[in-house]
């Protein structure tokens, strides 16, 4: 299990033990995490599981592909250089300990 | 010995006590009378749905599936092509796209009500309100063709959602029934593909991919999926928070003191009496779960409604709680194959269902709730009719 605490931009707090190789996104939303909304469950083709990760862990996460960078575009909340899709990132080991924000909307 | 019979009639009256049943001693079930294995408990259930390498849609998703249809709808493939094409189809469906329908369902459920009022007292909610909202939703939303009169579409719509419960497979008449239901999509197509608009089906046969088209059969075989399941998923939601709001006044009350906990009573009708209750899925390699080990091949059905009422998961599962937070449920799916029209499903519940409050607050069943009877359907539960009287 890796522990990954997500913050909502009204500062709730929610931390979860997430199984190794589950996304972020399939964390969030199995948890009942208010600031996903993931319409399209991880196809990578809507853009609502927008989420800002922690800045000092972006190099142990695996880089964006294009097809996530396309979908990037869409987020309806401002892009920033630590702005993923939630349902891309699979959660490693390595993520032990990292905190995501959320942004105040996705659609 | 437990059984799992969703094949009888009474089944779905009350299949609560059996899924207790399966969650505490029988995690990991074969049902003979199915012939597939049945997860019942929401941590299997999800698992499931979010590994579909293991968990393979390709052979059907349906617990009885229809000949020619597996493989050619968004249900029935696996990543990648499944995201393929979702990606072709998910705009159409997305909240932030759905905003100019929010008036037109306003109409329709405003039209609807005159159904439900006038001289008479008793109303049947399921097909008086929740058939009529949902077939004109359809009509706007993917562009079905308007008629007075959508008694046959909603009469096969039925059909393809029952099985035979004797034979336990898909009977002539439901055969029959998918037969029709491809022809109406191929005279749909045809007439978008001479008058496009903005509906779904005129951006399928426009749609491209990589350059591609989508082939015909998928076109069709996606439309006939989402007529079907537009019809009998989206009344069956609507005509089971009816239901939730006729047996729990007290609820309803609470909600009627205040309308902005009516998406966190729909979120928790969902859970609490889920329309979608059980779907099925074929193994890719062999699983060993609670003891039990399913071999490469064999179909699983993930009991959405029994993950759903697991203790586990839920605090007093069996109590309808409107203030719970319901999220995390499996009422629409999950995974990859989240049901692609979740965000019209909720939209079109929230503004309907604002719209039938604000009208008739008050009601009642007007019939013993053990004369209700359900649709046969081994993966959705409803009531056929539901007999409402206005207090």
């Amino acid at each position: 299990m890796v522990k990954i605490n997500f913050i909502e931009a009204d500062g709730s707090e929610t931390e979860l033990d997430v199984q190794d190789g589950w996304s972020l996104m399939q964390a969030a939303v199995s948890n009942g995490v208010e600031g996903i909304e993931a319409e399209c469950g991880g196809s990578c083709c809507c853009a609502t599981c927008h989420c800002y990760v922690d800045e000092a862990y972006l190099d142990k996460l695996e880089a964006a592909n294009d097809k996530e960078l396309g979908m990037l575009e869409e987020t309806v909340a401002e892009r920033k250089d630590n702005s993923r899709l939630a349902c891309q990132v699979k959660v490693t080991p390595e993520m032990d300990g990292m905190t995501v924000h959320l942004p105040e909307v996705q659609s | 010995m437990v059984r799992f019979n969703l094949y009888s009639a009474e089944f779905d009256a009350n299949p609560f006590d059996v899924y207790k049943e399966l969650r505490d001693n029988h995690p990991c079930f074969w049902s003979e009378d199915a012939q597939k294995w049945v997860l019942t408990r929401h941590e299997d259930v999800l698992n499931a749905l979010n590994d579909w390498e293991t968990y393979s849609s390709a052979k059907g998703n349906l617990v009885d599936e229809f000949p020619g249809r597996a493989g050619n709808t968004l249900g029935t493939m696996d990543p990648p092509r499944h995201d393929e094409v979702r990606s072709i189809v998910q705009s159409v469906f997305m909240k932030r796209n759905l905003n100019h329908l929010i008036e037109p369902i306003q109409q329709i459920a405003k039209g609807a009500i005159d159904n439900c009022i006038g001289d008479r007292k008793v109303f049947d909610f399921a097909e008086d309100f929740a058939g009529e909202v949902t077939y004109k939703v359809l009509v706007a939303l993917l562009g079905l063709p308007e008629t007075d009169d959508p008694t046959e579409v909603k009469k096969n719509a039925l059909l393809m959602v029952q099985t035979d419960p004797k034979t336990r497979e898909k009977g002539p008449e439901h055969l029959k029934a998918f037969e029709w239901m491809k022809d109406f999509a191929a005279e749909v197509i045809e007439l978008r593909a001479k008058h496009p608009g903005d509906d779904l089906v005129s951006q399928l046969i426009t749609a491209e991919l990589d350059g591609r088209k989508l082939d015909l059969i998928q076109v069709q075989m996606t439309v006939t999926t989402l007529v079907m399941a537009g019809i009998e998923s989206l009344a069956g939601m609507l005509k089971v928070f009816g239901y939730n709001m006729a047996v729990f006044p007290e609820q309803r009350q609470k909600l009627l003191d205040d309308m902005s906990l009516l998406p966190d009573a729909i979120e928790e009708s969902m859970r609490f009496n889920t329309s979608a209750q059980r779907f099925r899925r074929c193994l890719t390699k062999d699983v060993t779960l609670h003891g039990q080990t399913m071999k490469k091949g064999d179909f699983v059905i993930l009991a959405y409604g029994a993950a759903n009422r697991d203790e586990r998961k839920y605090p007093n599962p069996d109590v309808y709680d409107i203030t719970r937070n319901s999220k995390g449920h499996v009422g629409m799916g999950g995974g990859t194959h989240t049901c692609l029209g979740n965000s019209i499903a909720r939209l079109a519940m929230k503004t309907a269902m604002e719209v039938f409050l604000t009208e008739i607050p008050s009601f009642s069943l007007a019939e013993p709730e053990d004369r209700l009877e359900w649709v046969a359907s081994s993966n959705f539960r409803s009531p056929v009719k539901l007999l409402l009287v206005r207090d």
